[in-house]
Formats: C-alpha cells, structure tokens, sequence
C-alpha cells in the first residue's frame, strides 16, 4: 500500500496538484501507533474533511503537520517538495493556519487588534494600524466574512469571534487553513454561514483541512473525505461517489444506524412535575428561567430543545439544586423536593448526566473507580464505619466499566483526566445510569462525541426509558431532539413557548420556535398536563 | 562517616540505575526525586555561598567552605563528642515535632485545595491555650497528666477555631483564604500579647526578665519523657515526636481511606463536582481549615507543653518561624503526610548542621542562618520541578494526546505543575504561536 502511495508521490512531484502531502507518516508513542502509515493529500482550493472517532489520531496527524511531533517514518511535501517541519514556526511560514475549537483571542481587545496580534505593522515601534485596518476590511470583504472591526471581542457573537480567527489567518497570508470542528460551538445558522464562507475561501484558492465527526457538515461542504480509524488510514472518498452511511461504515468498521430504534412511549405516572419556576438570571435583570410548568411521565423521553443560551443551564441547575428556585415548585414522584439539598434529589430518584462533564460530572483528578462512587461512595455498601471499602469500589468499577464498555488505560485506576472525551462521558453516564433512579436528567448527552459512542449512548436512553424512567433530555442538536424525543418543548429566552410532536414536527417548524419567530400560547402548556 | 555516606550514596545511584520502569514512572517516585533534587540544588548554591564569602573574605579561609558544607551535611552528627551528637539528636527530635504539624497543616490544607498560610497564627493561638491551661489549673503529681492532655486539647481548639475563620470567610463569602489567613496572623500575634500582658501571673519573672511565659513544668505540667531523656540526656526529647508521628499516619489514613478524606479531597479537586455529587462543599472547606488549623495549634502544644520551652509572649512584632516553615515542609513532601515526617526531620537536621557551622568553623550565626535559609527557599521548588520532571518524560516519550474535547480544564494551584502534561495538544500550538 505505501509502495504504491510512494510511486504515485513521485510521479507528481514534477508538477503536484497537491499543495499539503503527508505520506506514509508513523508516530508511536510506548504502547500504541497513534498514526500507522497514514496519507492525507490537499488538493489546492479544496475542502478536505479529516473524519475519524475520538483517539483515531487526527490530533497527532495535526500535530505532526504542526511540527509538535516529529514522525518516525514519512514525510510531508509542499507543492511536491520535501519540507521539514521542525516546530510551529516552520508550519507558519510554510503558510499552514488552525482555527481552534476554543478561540484564542483576547477578550478586551478589537477585532482589529486581535487580527493584527504578533504581526503589528509599524514604523520604528509605532503602530500604523490603518493599512492594517483597511486590509482587514478588504479581506472580510472578499470573503464575506462580515466583522465590525472596532468591535471588542467580548462583545461580539460566537460566529463573529469565529470570523476573526479566520481573518487571523487570513491576514497572515496563510493558504492551508486547518479548521478543528468549527461548528461545535456555532447555532445551525451560523453553521450555514460558516460553510458559505469555507466555499468563497476554497474558490478563492485556499486550501482547507475541515476536522469533525459530523457527516452532515462533511456532505454539505467537502470535496472529498480522508477517514483515519484507530490510528490507521482507511482510505480517501470524493463526496459526490458517496453516502453518509458509507462515511460512518469507514469511520466507525461497522454499520451504524442514524435512526434511533425506539418502540412507541409508554408514559405512565407523572414523575416530574415542575409548577411555574421561575430563576434569576446572573445579572439580575431579567428571570433566566421565567414561569415554566412542565411535566415528565415515566416511560417517555421529553426533550427541552433551544438555541444555546436561551436559559436551558439556568433551569437544569435549579431542577438538580446546584442553585436555588426563585419561585415556582418541583415536585418529584409526588414529593415536593424545591428546598431539598442535592444530595437528598440524588438518593430519591433522580440522575443527572451534567452538561459540562469536567465542570461537574467527573472529578478529573481523581480514578475512574473514584469517579463512580462519587454519589454513592457513603452508601453501606462502599463504606464501613467511615472507612471506604477499596474493593467494594473495585469491583462495582470493574462491572461498570465491562457493561458500558468505559475504554481506558489502566481500567479502574486510569486516571479520569487522561480519559478521552467520549470514555469520560460514558463512565458518567455509566454511573447516572446505573444508579437507582426514576428521572433521568441528560444534558447534551452526546456533546463532542463520534457517531459510535452517540449511537450507544442513545441506546442506552431508550432502553432506560422502555424500563419506566422518566427522560428529560436537554440538546442543542436538532438531530437528537427529532430522533430521540417523545415529547419535544421549546425553550426560548427562558419560556417554553411551544410543544410539539416529532413524528409531526419538522426541523424548520423547530427552528422557528427556537429562534422566537414562532410561539404558541400558554394554553398549550396547559392542556399538556 | 564520609565514607558512610558515600557508601550509601552509591547504593541509592545504583539503586536508581537499576530502578524497575515503573517504578520510575510512578508519581511517588516522581516526587521523591524532584524532592531531592531541590534539596541538592540548595546545597549546591549554599556551598556556592560559602565559597563566595570564604574567597571574598580575609577571615574566613577557603578550605572552611569545602569543611562548612560538610559539616552542615552531617548535621547533628558533627557535633563532636557522642554525649554532645546525644544531645543535639535529642533536640532535633524534639524540634521536629512542631515542625512536622505544621507541615502537616499545611499539606492537608494544600490536598483539599486551599492556602493555608495562617499557620504561624493558629500555631500562636495554640501555644496561648496550652500554656493557659497548663498554668492556670493546680495540679497535683496525680493530676498533672490530666491537665497536660487538657492542655493539649484546649491548645487545639484554639487552633481549629482559628483555622475556621478562614474557612468561614472562604465558603460563605469567597473570600481567598490566603488574604483571611495572612491577617488572622497578625490578629493572633497582637491577641497572645494583649492575653498575656492583661494576666502578669503567667510570666516568668525570675532574674528580672518578662519576656517569657513560666515554663509549664512551674506548675508540674509536662509532656511525658518515658525514659527518652535518659536515651538522649540533657536535651529536651519527649513523647511529642512519636504522638506527631502517629498524628501525620492518622492524617494519612483520613486522607486516602476515609469517606471523609475522600469527600474533603473531592472538594479540593473539584468543587463544582463535588457540590454536583452532593458533598457540602462549604462545609467541607470549614472543615479542611479547622484540621490544618489543629494540626498547627497541636505543634505549639507540643513545643511549649515540653517544660524547656517558654513562650516569648510579646509577639505582635514577629510571628513564629515553625508556622511559615510548614510551608516548605508540605512542599518539600509533596503534601503527603507520611512524606512530611521525613521532610520535617531533614530541615531539622540540616538546621542543627547550620548550628555547628557557627560553632566549628570562621562563619558566624547569621551565615549559617543564610544557608539554611537557601536550602528551605529551594525546597519549595519541588513542585516546580516536579512539573518539570512531567515535562521532560513528555518531551522524551511523547505520550500520546488522547482527542479529549479542549474544554478548559480546571487548574489547582497547587498541582497545577502536573497539570502539563494533560494539557490538550491544541493548547500548546498556540502557546507556541503567540511566542512567535
């Protein structure tokens, strides 16, 4: 296999259509190939998509490109020659910018400012920020990128930070531009945008390197799609030969299914009943969460869908006590728990799957076996007399981590922070789960996770809810809310302004609701009960 | 005894050559040789010092520096006759025990993520409580020991208590512990003199002197010897270093064994997590302050409930050197309890080796002072370097980067170091690009 990759580099040398080559690259680290002999080929002025699950070695291959790691076999070839890229400096002047999934900008400073960082045009140690200012205006021109120069970064939306990081790279000369899952943090219109601006750059000669695990993005905009599998390189596919469930086939070794198996609700008692709870917002000018009346069945799964920002955390935290309720009641299995501590709604049947599992959900500097007890660690069973019964904690970890198939180093004893992201979230949704619980609270269960592990995780949802829990699922992913839910309420600016049936519903119908173009009155949220 | 030393040193070297792999990589190990690197490299610059000063002057001759830092290695042992190493050896025991609560304190504080600098002033408020007591109850020789262990008590009370101040501030208000701690210091020095200047009974007058409290032993208050003066005669030895032993393997125990030490760890780590779990964070920060507060309060009990020791009560000037030097003795130990014996012993030992550089060769006090001073300002570096040993084996081993989602990660400021080598590797571009 590489002798032909080989052959056919040095055929193009002469000539190359590529303008990035990275062949036959191999980087171990002890114990593992993070990259076995993987090729990736950037044509100029495309859309290249890097498909791979969680820990397939994207990461590496970037940090290879980046000059970070230095491979043991292979070499990478600008425009047919042979480069070496020794640290980060190298792939800068080799015209190589990364948009990260985090910005990396500074808050208090313009667009302008932040555009220009390191590379202030000057005269003797004097700015002269207006050539710099009108090239920024003539490059967010060309490509549509539309910033306020002056504005403070602080003060612009999550897209227009976004738009700055690529004028960043823009600004820089930089024509192979790595974009590392852009969309994680954008709504589904600025999505749009976003793939409108990657088309003008590729038309406009750029090459572009697009990291993510959604196909949807990858079909919508790529040319073609280099898929990289526990390390190794499966092969590259022109978008237009192929399918979704290829891609996902490629990525993942297997079949996956994109429609979530589930049998029709059952619903049964009521075990949540929340009654006009209203939460102060941070800033105390306005209610975060305002007058919201809702209630969950068990053996129904009810999804709270909105735009991020429109109060979900706010109303997720006072339902679980991280903060307290303003006004209004929460009433669980028919109790009334408003002024019950967390830890009494955690010992009485609910669980929560936190939305930010480094924030809440996992004590990262602790075990995994640690992290599994972390509700239940004073129960009898894992403690006797103050004393914590290490192999009680053992073996409970070890039945956890075989049932849900948590991956990890050194299994119990792994420590959680060296976990990768979509084993982290499955020990914690092992954990939620397993726990005697009646309501289940999941918060962008599947946030940041590959087709495979989001395709367990909603397995695992059904299948709790087809055992009589009651699911309140809260998502940001229109996909997710139309798959998975039974019930889907509308969260906007803090309000539930509509129900509605995802058999019936559409994801435009959503959409409006979500941005507050539409909403129904408040007797729907009465005849619901 | 050169040779002895050296001898083992070759052993410890082989020993490390030969090491297993994962002993080497363990985090333990990891600690104790980034522990003794720091206290190499303050060898090392204090006998630079030396050396300075013994070229630089025309009293002190070269071949002292090359003798001093011997001598300072050797620490009670270069005392000269064996009655007099008996002697010194006994003191250092006696010294350590203060020193190992403290550090204590300050370990346990560090486990649970909080500063607690307020050592000196929960140290001081400890010592006022015991010598109170120990005073201020007759005794007779049947009820002496009953009093001395109220005494203990009563010292750490006031410790805990102080301790909690602090930690009220942190949990119901936020404030930093380390402001709270730095000021109830200066609060505890001005409260043991106003205590002490209000209630004349309690100060010794003898020889015309009231700088100093009666010495407990005036009122048949002591901590028992069981015969450990006869071991090391004429120094100061008691019980306190067996029962500050057994406190830091105690400590050691609640730590990692208990639900207790594992909630108050949680909440070191993770306070959101733990508040998400449904621990009491706030309670728990009261908590880990009060312990740490204890625990130093407990080193001053020992200290003056000794009978030799008297108290310099007018203290709103200065406050105690035991209480601060907990802090290189956590560090020195990586805040680990049973590792804080050993680093409390050698800072001690080190200290006597300083006394008898003033006393054998041309350096006066204060230079010995300086060197000791080098050496325990170095030891604090153990973190760092622990940080670096992590980065180094990054660099040479390249571990992979595991494709977490870059969400921000919590840091602690006190492991903060470790924390580099989890770093995701997109973190480190940039870091690399903003250098540019």
């Amino acid at each position: 296999m590489s002798d032909i990759i080989r052959e056919e580099a040095v055929k193009t040398e002469c000539e190359s259509p590529y303008v990035i080559e990275m062949i036959g690259i191999t980087k171990e680290f002890p114990g593992i190939i993070a990259n076995d002999n993987i090729t990736l080929q950037l044509r100029r002025g495309e859309i290249h998509a890097l498909l791979g699950e969680n820990g397939a070695g994207k990461s590496t291959l970037m940090s290879v490109l980046f000059g970070l790691y230095q491979p043991e076999k292979g070499e990478i070839r600008k425009n047919g020659e042979v480069v070496t890229i020794k640290d980060p400096n190298d792939a800068n002047a080799l015209g190589i910018g990364m948009v990260h999934q985090h910005f990396k900008l500074v808050d208090v400073f313009t667009v302008l400012d932040n555009i220009i960082l390191g590379v202030e045009p000057n005269t003797a140690g004097f700015l002269r920020k207006k050539q710099a200012r009108e090239r920024v205006i003539e490059l967010s021109k060309t490509y549509g990128l539309n910033v306020d120069p002056d504005a403070l970064v602080e003060n612009i939306t999550v897209g227009m930070q976004q738009r700055t990081e690529i004028l960043k790279m823009l600004y820089r000369d930089n024509e192979i531009l790595i974009f590392d899952e852009p969309t994680a943090v954008l709504t589904p219109q600025e999505i749009d945008e976003l793939m409108a601006v990657m088309r003008g750059l590729a038309k406009e000669g750029k090459s572009i390197l697009f990291i993510t695990h959604k196909l949807n993005e990858i079909m919508a905009v790529a040319d073609r799609c280099s898929v990289l599998r526990k390390g190794k390189y499966i092969g590259t596919v022109n978008i237009a030969d192929t399918t979704k469930e290829e891609l996902s086939n490629m990525m993942v070794g297997r079949d996956v299914k994109f429609v979530v198996d589930k049998g029709e609700p059952t619903p049964g008692e009521v075990v949540l009943e929340i009654d006009k709870m209203s939460v102060r917002g941070s800033h105390g000018k306005k209610n975060a969460v305002n007058d919201v009346s809702l209630k969950v069945r068990e053996g129904e799964i009810v999804c709270i869908a909105g735009i991020d920002g429109n109060g979900q955390t706010e109303f997720v935290h006072a339902l679980t006590g991280l903060v307290r309720v303003d006004s209004g009641s929460i009433k669980l299995l028919g109790e009334d728990v408003t002024a019950k501590s967390i830890r009494y709604r955690n010992t009485h049947g609910m669980s929560h799957i936190p939305e930010d599992r480094h924030k809440h959900g996992l004590v990262l500097d602790y075990t995994l076996e640690e992290n599994m007890v972390l509700q239940r660690y004073f129960e009898p069973k894992f403690q006797k007399g103050g004393f914590i019964r290490f192999d009680a904690v053992r073996e409970y970890a070890e039945g956890l981590i075989e049932n849900f198939d948590v991956r990890s180093g050194q299994g119990p004893v792994t420590l959680s922070r060296s976990m990768s992201g979509g084993n982290q979230q499955k020990a914690i949704v092992a954990r939620e789960m397993d726990r005697e619980h009646k309501l289940l609270i999941a918060v962008q269960p599947t946030r940041g996770l590959d087709v495979g592990a989001i395709e367990y995780i909603h397995d695992q949802i059904v299948s709790s809810r087809d055992k009589g829990t009651a699911v309140l699922l809260v998502s940001l992913e229109l996909d997710e809310v139309m798959s998975l839910s039974d019930r889907i309420l509308v969260m906007y600016e803090g309000e539930i302004v509509g129900e509605l049936d995802p058999k019936t519903t559409t994801v435009q119908e959503l959409g409006l609701y979500m941005s507050g173009a539409k909403r129904w009155g408040r007797e729907v949220q009465k005849n619901e009960g | 005894m050169k040779d002895k030393l050296r001898s083992i040193l070759t052993v410890c070297k082989n020993k490390i050559k030969t090491g297993s792999r994962s002993l080497i990589a363990s985090a333990g190990f990891k600690s104790v040789i980034s522990s003794l690197l720091c206290i190499a490299a303050g060898i090392l610059v204090g006998f630079v010092i030396l050396l300075i000063l013994a070229i630089t002057s025309d009293k002190i001759p070269v071949s002292d520096a090359f003798e001093g830092i011997w001598i300072i290695l050797e620490g009670p042992f270069a005392s000269g006759s064996a009655q007099n190493i008996a002697f010194v050896l006994g003191d250092m025991f006696f010294e350590a025990a203060p020193l190992l609560l403290t550090g204590l304190s300050v370990a346990i504080a560090f486990k649970t993520g909080l500063f607690n600098i307020g050592a000196p002033g929960q140290y001081l408020m400890g010592a006022m409580g015991s010598v109170i007591v120990a005073l201020a109850i007759p005794t007779t020789p049947a009820t002496a020991f009953w009093v001395w262990l109220l005494a203990l008590i009563v010292g750490m009370l006031c410790g805990m208590l102080w301790g909690l101040i602090p930690g009220l501030f942190k949990a119901f208000l936020n404030v930093n512990e380390v402001i709270v701690c730095i000021m109830s210091n200066w609060i505890a020095a001005n409260v043991v003199s106003w205590v002490f200047s209000e209630n004349k009974q309690f100060i010794n007058t003898q020889g015309g002197k009231t700088a100093y409290t009666l010495p407990t032993t005036a009122n048949g208050v002591s901590t028992p010897k069981l015969g450990l003066d006869k071991l090391f005669p004429g120094s100061n030895i008691d019980i306190g270093i067996f029962l500050a032993i057994f406190i830091a393997i105690g400590i050691y125990i609640l730590m990692n064994k208990t639900t207790l030490g594992y909630e108050l760890k949680a909440c070191g780590h993770n306070k959101n997590a733990a508040k998400y779990a449904g621990m009491n964070e706030k309670r728990n920060i009261m908590l880990s302050m009060a312990i740490a507060g204890g625990l130093a309060a407990l080193g001053a009990s020992f200290y003056y409930l000794n009978g030799g020791a008297e108290l310099a009560w007018n203290t709103y000037g200065k406050l105690p050197d035991n209480g601060f030097n907990g802090i290189p003795v956590a560090l020195l130990a990586s805040n680990n309890p049973i590792g804080v014996i050993f680093s409390s012993m050698f800072l001690r030992f080190i200290d006597k080796g300083g006394y008898n550089l003033a006393g054998f060769t041309a350096y006066n006090e204060y230079v010995s002072d300086l060197i000791i001073a080098v050496i325990i300002y170095f030891a604090g570096f153990s973190m760092l370097i622990k940080g670096m040993l992590a980065k180094i084996k990054i660099k040479a081993k390249e571990v992979p980067v595991t494709e977490t989602s870059t969400e921000t990660v919590g840091s602690d400021p006190v492991t903060g170091a470790e924390e580099v080598a989890d770093t995701p590797i997109v973190e480190e571009i940039t870091k690399e690009e903003e250098d540019v």
